[in-house]
């Protein structure tokens, strides 16, 4: 009989027994880490909002609720309950006048509207991509992973370069004697802004749902009569309505919790709930920032409940069968004479416009003075940042450097949290439901109020357990990234890990691997371009990461691209004009870009 | 009941333990959410034996494979290898060499690679080296000199044979083997059942083979456990199951069968009637009860298509006028499937050329047997 290797010397037993512990104490750290980065700072940021000298009391939640500045018109449900029926009636009587409903309505009112244009902007895409066949179609839909990894803050810099009024769009406008548009600092902007995040969500998801329509349904249906309408009616759109609903609710927790977008975009006076609450932060109004925050967490973690337990309904119509086939999008004259390619013609120029337009409009502007002519004097800027002595500048190469290290960071942690948490849900049974709800929840909560939460315990100093613990900014930073990232990591893992023969673990164990053996020796091997494309994710979501970021770097010398970017814009005093901005974000585009080249390359995926 | 030998003593492997018993067994029941997968399964696995577990899908012959691996642990029960309790045991301290219908190779490595893999946690058996270990075992499958391959280049059946040298390599106190013929050709696959026979033999490795197919447990097997919705229905040699089944169910799997209910209605000697025609039963079992329903089992091979006249003076046997439905032509025999008074019976015919229309079956109740 084989003798187990090992057995003879001691270190062997005790390397074995540490295998044998490593993957059950992975996870414990897993929810250790995730214990005190994100449930224990967010919780007791709830907690504050709840509790006032030692009481517990629904005090500050109903004066935040029945305050007419945050509800509107729905304060005095808070306010004064008994007077709502008389004043329903006045409003009736009055002939129903337009009612506000406050900064929480206002953040509702732009997360539908941004919600309808997402959709509106990405149904096509995904008709599009699902049903013809065109050179580039695979490189497309790849590409609509790209906004996952795009900084906001960069993002919103690019919208300002192209609705600024030198802007390519007014030049355009101009030149064609059209008139200026001015749509800095308007809703609408915003709204477009949003829709070119969200809106290859839709996409994304949509087209998955339409390439698993079986070819025979539809095909049956046409052969009982139906016209291709009905046949699309009947057939084709009850599946794609699931992933519609699924998309559209993604798309309204994600734009309600909004943040660098409308504070670039909208600043103050189109402020959302989450800008709102950064600038109580920094005004030191750290109370009203919890109880903005508490109800804040409510609506997303609610809407977040809704999706999950929607998304759990749907039963995956896996057919089986073909999908419907492709049409080539460019048929020779017929191409013209169909309305559809024709609709799909006007839609690829919006689209041109909404999705290369900013980010090109940041780069032209990187490099264009005021005057129209080529300069590389905002890269000088820069340079000259650097090299500057006054205290309190924001230096680019530090910000630079701070991103690449916290990024390489966020990838060492996020990477095992996201592989354990893998692990955890290729399981099955509860354990898998446990780790798709502790999956979620990071996503649920905005930015901000995790930020918030992070100062307030691990930054300023929390004790636990006995334990006086304090993290400075860099650490926090990390930990606040690492959290916003692993679940990128697992999303990319889980399915390559469920899609291993399990045999192949078994047969492992068999031969003699502990767990975590069949794992490094035969797993994660075999799902190397997951953990890749993970690994890629998770940087570029440090990288890009700003919510968090501009809390916890505040005032110390741990502000990453992002924030420095931020900075760029929202001091006029340091640059001439946006110029500095659009460099800084131009080099900020080739980092993320350099990521999406790696994630591209192995085929990550990123779908909610 | 008949036993067989349990494979050849002269040439066994040094490496395979001698001392202890099998596989054992005792009261494992294993449930899976709310449905139970094993219900109060109790074996004995002789050391040395090629062991069987046949049944049809869902009947809980991969879970018992899997008790025995230690990839389900039992909720009731005790596993025990080579007289060793191994019940609360993970799978890689059991010493147990798994095949599966999938071949399972790591696709990442190479053939010798995966031959390899188990010898970095075990020592070779013997005292040999790695890599002669690796060699020797590729030479017993017939794989020497295709060490450098990825799996991925060879064929299912090359690959079955990689994946059986990778769970010896090890010297494994068992050999589990889940389906590994199933994915094979029907060819390939009798080809093959007698290699593995025949290693299992060299090695007299105590082996426990689960597979969907009867014909090939026959075939195979030192014995057999014929398992129906989690429990085991009955334990014995191959011919023991063919010819003396245990129940009604084991009477329907293994092999082509007709199966007669009937009322027994005299007592001396005992007769049946089955529908309105009286058999007789089989000897040996008097001690059935008037009123009693019994079901008769008759092979299709004991039943004779006679000419008119032929048989009718001997009263022991019985003879049945049928209808042929239908011709099967076997190659070394033909199947007729013929209608009796409703029932249809199936019907073994080595003759040259087939019976058609209205044929007389007959058949010596002392060949067939009493279900119950």
């Amino acid at each position: 009989m084989g003798r187990p290797v090992g057995q003879t010397d001691r270190l062997g037993v005790v390397v074995r027994a540490a295998e044998r512990l490593a993957l059950p104490a992975g996870l414990a750290l897993t929810l250790a880490v995730l214990a005190v980065v994100f449930y224990y700072p967010v919780g007791s940021v709830l907690v504050e909002s709840v509790v006032r000298a030692g009481r517990l009391t629904a005090g500050p939640l109903l004066s935040v609720l029945s305050d007419p500045f945050y509800t509107g018109a729905a304060s005095s449900l808070f306010a004064e309950p008994g007077s709502v029926p008389g004043g329903f009636v006045t409003w009736l009587r009055a002939g129903l006048p337009p009612v506000t409903f406050g900064l929480f309505g206002f953040t509702a009112y732009q997360a539908a509207l941004s919600t309808v244009a997402s959709v509106l902007l990405g149904s096509p895409g995904a008709y599009l991509l699902s049903r013809f066949e065109f050179r580039g179609r695979r490189t497309l839909r790849s590409l609509t992973i790209l906004p996952f990894v795009l900084p906001s803050i960069m993002v919103a810099v690019g919208f300002l370069a192209m609705f600024g009024r030198n802007g390519p769009l007014n030049t355009a406008l101009v030149t064609l004697g059209l008139g200026r548009l001015d749509l800095l600092f308007t809703l609408e902007v915003i709204v477009v802004a949003h829709a070119f995040y969200n809106a290859p969500l839709v996409t994304r998801l949509v087209t998955a749902a339409w390439e698993t329509v079986d070819a025979r349904r539809v095909e049956s249906a046409r052969a009982m009569g139906a016209t291709p309408f009905r046949a699309f009616r009947d057939v084709v759109l009850p599946q794609l309505l699931p992933s519609l609903l699924t998309a559209a609710l993604l798309t309204f927790v994600f734009t309600f919790m909004s943040f660098p977008i409308v504070l670039a975009l909208g600043g103050l006076r189109l402020a959302t709930v989450e800008v709102w609450l950064f600038a109580r932060v920094q005004n030191l109004e750290l109370a009203e920032a919890a109880t903005l925050a508490t109800l804040e967490t409510v609506v997303t973690l609610s809407l977040t409940y809704l999706y999950l337990r929607y998304e759990a309904r749907q039963v995956r119509a896996g057919s089986g069968g073909a999908p419907v086939p492709r049409r080539p999008l460019l048929d020779g004259l017929r191409t013209v004479r169909d309305p559809a390619r024709l609709g799909l013609l006007a839609y690829g120029l919006l689209a041109l416009v909404v999705f290369v337009g900013p980010m090109a409009s940041m780069v032209l502007a990187s490099v264009t003075g005021p005057d129209g002519s080529l300069t590389l004097e905002y890269y000088r800027f820069l340079v000259d940042q650097q090299v500057a002595e006054t205290a309190g500048t924001t230096r680019p190469l530090p910000a630079i450097l701070n991103s690449l290290l916290f990024g390489a960071g966020t990838l060492l942690l996020a990477l095992p949290l996201g592989v354990v948490v893998s692990v955890v849900a290729t399981r099955g049974g509860r354990g898998s439901r446990v780790a798709e709800a502790l999956l979620t929840a990071p996503l649920a909560v905005s930015g901000v109020v995790v930020g918030l939460g992070l100062l307030q315990t691990l930054v300023f100093g929390t004790t636990l357990f006995g334990h006086r613990l304090t993290a400075t900014g860099p650490v926090a930073i990390v930990l606040a990234h690492a959290v916003a990232a692993y679940p990128f990591v697992t999303r990319n893992v889980t399915p390559a890990l469920g899609g291993l023969d399990p045999r192949l673990s078994d047969a492992a164990r068999s031969l003699g691997a502990t767990r975590l053996r069949a794992l490094l020796d035969v797993e994660l091997p075999l799902v190397a371009a997951a953990l890749v494309a993970g690994a890629a994710f998770a940087f570029a979501i440090s990288v890009g990461e700003f919510d968090s970021t501009v809390l916890l770097a505040e005032g110390v010398d741990s502000y990453t691209m992002p924030v420095a970017l931020e900075r760029y814009i929202g001091n006029r005093s340091l640059g001439p004009n946006l110029g500095p901005a659009t460099a800084m974000g131009t080099v900020l585009l080739a980092v993320t870009a350099a990521s999406f080249v790696v994630i591209d390359r192995v085929g990550g995926r990123w779908e909610p | 009941m008949t036993e067989r030998g349990t494979g050849g003593g002269d040439g066994r492997d040094p490496s395979i333990s001698n001392d202890g018993d099998g596989v054992e067994l005792d009261a494992v029941s294993v449930a899976f959410d709310d449905v139970t997968a094993l219900d109060d399964v109790s074996l004995s696995i002789r050391e040395g034996e090629f062991f069987t577990l046949v049944g049809p899908s869902g009947c809980g012959k991969t879970t018992t494979l899997r008790a025995i691996a230690g990839f389900e642990p039992p909720d009731s029960g005790t596993v025990r290898i080579g007289g060793r309790d191994v019940t609360g045991t993970p799978p890689e301290d059991r010493n147990t060499g798994i095949v599966f219908q999938s071949y399972a190779l790591f696709p990442h490595m190479t053939v010798r690679e995966n031959v390899g893999y188990g010898l970095r946690f075990r020592d070779p058996p013997g005292g040999a080296s790695r890599r002669d270990r690796v060699d020797e075992l590729l030479d017993l499958v017939d794989m020497a000199g295709m060490g450098d391959r990825d799996p991925t280049e060879l064929s299912g059946g090359q690959q079955q044979r990689v994946s059986l040298a990778r769970a010896l390599a090890p010297g494994p106190d068992v050999l589990l083997l889940d389906e590994p013929l199933s994915a094979l050709d029907a060819r390939l696959r009798e080809r093959l059942r007698v290699t593995v026979r025949g290693i299992q033999r060299e090695l007299g490795i105590t082996t426990v083979y689960v597979t969907h197919d009867q014909a090939e447990a026959l075939a195979v097997s030192d014995r057999v456990a014929v398992m129906n919705a989690g429990r085991i229905e009955q334990v014995g040699s191959p011919e023991a199951v063919y010819r003396e089944p245990a129940s009604r169910f084991v009477a329907e799997f293994v092999g082509d069968n007709n199966l007669l209910d009937g009322e027994v209605t005299v007592l001396d000697p005992p007769r049946t009637t089955i529908d309105g025609v009286e058999v007789r039963l089989p000897p040996g079992t008097e001690s059935v009860a008037v009123g009693e329903s019994v079901t008769l089992s008759v092979r299709p091979e004991v039943i004779e298509v006679v000419r008119e006249g032929e048989t009718g003076a001997d009263d022991r046997t019985t003879t049945l006028e049928a209808t042929v439905e239908s011709v099967e032509f076997l190659g070394e025999a033909y199947r007729l499937h013929c209608t009796w008074r409703g029932h249809e019976l199936l019907v073994r015919s080595d003759a040259r050329e087939p019976s058609g229309g209205t044929v007389l079956l007959a058949f010596d109740p002392a060949d067939a047997r009493l279900v119950r």
